[in-house]
């Protein structure tokens, strides 16, 4: 390794040449990506670009083809499951908890990762899971069902379950996709936080490709499974990119007060 | 496309071959010199007997009742949206096992006339308490599988009930005609399942498109212009009327239901207009081949065909299923 | 009940639950054809005199009562424990009770290996377990083919797959044998009659170790309910979890179908009515329901002995009389849309 790498080995996720599949169909091939640390990471692209499938395999949940997922210059595979939930929290999409489940029983079942077979609650797992329910806001809704709660909050509940993982690293699949306005807005504003404030890095794949030049720090484009650009938004967002991307003719506008670019298509 | 011909023609012309070997074969085999008698006109007495009036409806009703249950199964998958659903489901075989239980322990050796007419009722009215119960501002599968097995249930304990405390023959007898079988078949009981079947059998040949928009879902399928809950009722009653004629003829045959689909399924793919004469092709062709093996295998006893479908069906499944595995992932 | 402020009452009710069974238990014992007081039990049980009464009691009602309890609480358990591996698609809404129709393997299968060996009523016991288990591992294995892995629906039509194949495999040995069928025919439909003390203890300790385990691993249930995605990602090893879940759920099952036959529903209602007052955390959920499974079939028992008048009549057909009808009015009302 050269100096460079192991400098960086520190704490990052990097790609290495990651090939990704179902059963015999490849869905990512020969991938190198590096993800930046404490840094607010947005994968973006079509439906079935292949950034889903990133993302998991990114926590480990899908086990690579060819390449392998190196987290702190080791492969993700000589991770034990519970060590690797301790680094890395992941919410999938459109997660379904079982009735009944009261937002407190969710938030801590995030503390699994750090609870052995037969050790009792502790103090560290009682901070933690107040420390997420505040973080997120929930605090006040700790006792109640998670029917009960509008999408928003139920989202919340979710995103303060992997909060209570206390990973450095957190990844989130659409997490803002099936929220109104201000529950998308609130969602964002928590992430920014939790990246400038707490030194979290977050990857998350969006949608919205205006909320991702908002808030993202750095922006990685899939095109059918393969990479093609990656960089902060305002050098990246261009008329170019987004329709070799997408498929679409954009016409970008430009925010002077804000310093912020809009896609509209 | 050719495979699939050659497929198709592999599986019309194992039709005749096993026509002719259920001729032959049996407690006496019959050699192809006397089936040939039988065309010129110089056969024996005996062979005569043996052939035409036990074998051949024996194997023609195998034949129809395969093809009556591959189509009620087809039905049902359609109807139930589950690859695991057969008619028996629906608490029809529930039911009509009751019935008959009952018809057997209460009345003896005199309810043998009556075993036809109580299978068909009890499958009827259970289909009927069925459906009526999973009715709420119209029918959803889901409630109609999870009804079906509540009620089976039930049947099934008042079932289980006369099995333990019944007489131990009547009871014999019971389990005889719960494992269904064609031995009893004649030409008069072969004629008048024909008739029961005619009509339903066309009208499930005509329902294959209201067949494929269930496939997809209630909202889908109303926002298409299918009348929803009209349909599912009217294909259940088709399904029960087939499932139910068939137990009344032969007891309760299962497995031919939820395989024959299966495999028509593999060979000519989902859309009904195919899938329904494949399922009655495949489903003839089976219950005539388990019909076969259930008189020759264990020869000089005759093992009831509704039990060589169990036996080979479920491994037979499991292995359907392991294939399928990966599909929709 | 929700939330951790009401933990203390939950264990309240758990201490009370636990008081009603013993005391229905008691009374269990005392009925039947001839009705002995509470106080001739409590001496029977622990001041044997040898006198006839006392007999009753030891040899006859006690052994009973037990097997009931026992299979209970087992059954009951396998229910709950059936339910947590099935979170990836969750079970259809409002109705996640459901695949513990699937879990009970189908009773008919011991029958197979009893033709011939029919004396011994141990023997009868662990061919029974044999079947049971091999039945569980099937239903289990064909439910989870397929996309989405197991789920309540596909279990429950893989358990009336199985089932309807073991009874055509039992039906082809007993309809050419009638000897083996009268012997066999009782046990088929879920009874608790003519258990002897032998029996109960000899799988006594199968039913105590799968209760313990599913007590001392209940946490786990509650992480694999939420899903193979979420429970993977919290560091939770589904494929193991899974197998070990199913493991207990077997054990347990097959345990319960050993000593008292096929009695189906226990593993339906009780989780469902513990889901619906203590919430959907398994740390209350499997304590819950091992007692209240256990005050059940005691319970069923009972009535039936005395609604019947009949000292054998079978606890699977009772349990049948109040579960469907409870199975239906969930499957109606409690099923959200399709």
């Amino acid at each position: 390794m050269s100096v460079n790498e192991t400098t960086e080995a520190g704490s990052g996720l990097r790609l290495d040449t990651l090939s990704l599949g179902y059963g015999n169909r490849m869905v990512v091939e020969g991938l190198d990506l590096k993800i930046p640390s404490r840094a607010f990471t947005v994968l973006l692209g079509r439906n079935g670009s292949g950034k889903s499938t990133v993302l998991r395999a990114c926590a480990g949940l899908l086990k690579p083809k060819g390449g392998a997922v190196l987290l702190a210059g080791k492969p993700l595979s000589r991770f034990g499951a519970r060590e690797c939930a301790r680094r890395i929290a992941i919410l999938p999409q459109g997660p379904a908890a079982p009735e009944g489940l009261t937002v407190s029983d969710l938030v801590r079942q995030g503390r699994y990762p750090h609870r052995s077979l037969f050790s009792r609650w502790s103090r560290a797992d009682e901070e933690a899971v107040k420390e997420a329910l505040e973080l997120t806001g929930m605090a006040d809704l700790r006792e109640q069902p998670l029917e009960n709660l509008s999408g928003g909050q139920r989202q919340r509940a979710w995103i303060a379950m992997s909060l209570a993982q206390q990973t450095e690293i957190l990844l989130l699949d659409e997490p803002t996709t099936f929220l109104d306005l201000a529950h998308q807005a609130e969602v964002m504003r928590l992430i920014t936080t939790l990246v400038k404030s707490r030194g979290k890095t977050v990857i998350a794949v969006l949608h919205d490709v205006n909320q991702a030049a908002r808030h993202a720090d750095h922006i990685v484009m899939f095109k059918a499974g393969k990479l093609v650009q990656q960089g902060p938004p305002n050098i990246i967002m261009t008329r170019e990119h987004v329709r070799c991307v997408f498929d679409i003719d954009p016409e970008i506008v430009h925010d002077a007060k804000t310093n912020a670019k809009f896609i509209l298509s | 496309m050719t495979s699939l011909h050659v497929v198709l023609a592999a599986a019309l012309l194992s039709g005749p071959a096993l026509l002719l070997a259920s001729l032959a074969l049996g407690d006496q085999t019959v050699s192809r010199a006397d089936l040939r008698s039988l065309f010129n006109g110089s056969a024996t007495e005996q062979i005569r007997m043996i052939v035409l009036d036990l074998r051949l409806p024996r194997a023609l009703m195998a034949l129809a009742a395969g093809v009556a249950l591959g189509i009620a199964g087809a039905i049902a998958q359609a109807v139930m949206r589950n690859p695991l659903a057969e008619p028996g489901i629906l608490g029809i075989n529930a039911g009509a096992a009751l019935a008959g239980g009952l018809v057997i322990v209460g009345l003896k050796g005199a309810g043998a006339a009556l075993l036809p007419v109580a299978g068909f009722a009890g499958a009827t009215l259970m289909a009927a308490a069925v459906f009526a119960l999973s009715w709420r501002n119209g029918t959803s599968s889901l409630r109609i599988v999870l009804i079906g097995i509540a009620l089976g249930s039930l049947a099934g304990a008042g079932s289980s009930f006369l099995i333990a405390f019944a007489d131990v023959a009547d009871v014999q007898r019971l389990m005889i005609w719960l494992s269904g079988s064609v031995y009893a078949a004649s030409w008069e009981t072969l004629r008048r399942l024909a008739a029961w079947l005619v009509l339903p059998v066309v009208l499930a040949c005509l329902a294959v498109r209201q067949l494929d928009l269930m496939r997809f879902g209630d909202d889908i399928a109303a926002s298409l212009g299918q009348r929803v809950n009209l349909g599912r009722a009217f294909l259940i009653l088709l399904c029960t009327t087939i499932s139910g004629a068939t137990v009344a003829a032969c007891g309760l045959i299962g497995f031919i239901g939820l395989i024959a689909p299966h495999v028509a399924r593999n060979m000519v793919g989902e859309g009904h207009v195919r899938l329904i004469p494949g399922s009655a092709l495949v489903g003839g062709l089976l219950l005539m081949a388990a019909d076969l093996v259930g008189r020759t295998a264990i020869a000089p006893a005759q093992l009831p065909a509704g039990i060589v479908t169990a036996l080979i069906g479920a491994p037979f499944l499991g292995y359907l299923l392991w294939r399928r595995r990966h599909v929709g992932q | 009940m929700t939330g951790r402020h009401a933990d203390p009452l939950r264990a309240l009710g758990l201490a009370i639950l636990l008081c009603v069974c013993i005391l229905v238990a008691a009374l269990a014992i005392g009925a039947g054809t001839s009705r002995l007081s509470l106080v001739t039990v409590c001496e029977a049980i622990f001041a044997f005199d040898g006198s006839r009464d006392h007999l009753v009691v030891t040899m006859l009602r006690l052994p009973r009562v037990l097997a009931g309890a026992m299979a209970g609480a087992a059954l009951a358990v396998a229910g709950a424990g059936m339910q947590a591996p099935t979170g990836n698609p969750p079970a259809p809404p409002g109705l996640p009770g459901i695949n513990a129709r699937g879990a009970l393997p189908p009773g008919a299968a011991p029958a197979l290996p009893m033709t011939g060996s029919m004396s011994d009523g141990n023997g009868l016991t662990w061919y029974a377990f044999g079947g049971a288990a091999t039945a569980g591992f099937a239903v289990h294995a064909l439910g989870s083919l397929g996309p989405g892995g197991p789920t309540s629906l596909k279990l429950v039509l893989a358990g009336a797959v199985v089932g309807t194949f073991l009874t055509s495999l039992t039906a082809a040995i007993l309809i050419f044998d009638q000897a083996t069928l009268d012997a066999v025919r009782l046990w088929t439909v879920g009874s608790l009659s003519g258990r002897t003390m032998g029996q109960v203890m000899a799988v006594a300790p199968y039913i105590a170790t799968g209760l313990a385990a599913a007590l001392v691993l209940r946490r786990q249930f509650t992480t694999l309910s939420l899903g193979s995605d979420i429970s993977g990602a919290l560091g939770q090893r589904p494929l193991l979890w899974r197998t070990i879940s199913v493991v207990i759920v077997v054990l347990l099952a097959g345990s319960a179908v050993a000593l008292a036959g096929p009695v189906g529903f226990v593993g339906l209602v009780i989780p469902h009515i513990a889901r619906l007052t203590v919430g959907a955390d398994y740390r209350w959920i499997v304590p819950y329901s091992a007692i209240g499974g256990a005050l059940l079939l005691v319970t069923a028992d009972v009535i039936g002995r005395g609604l019947f008048a009949n000292q054998d009549f079978p606890v699977g057909v009772t349990m049948a009389l109040i579960g469907a009808p409870f199975f239906l009015w969930l499957a109606r009302y409690r099923l959200r849309s399709t």
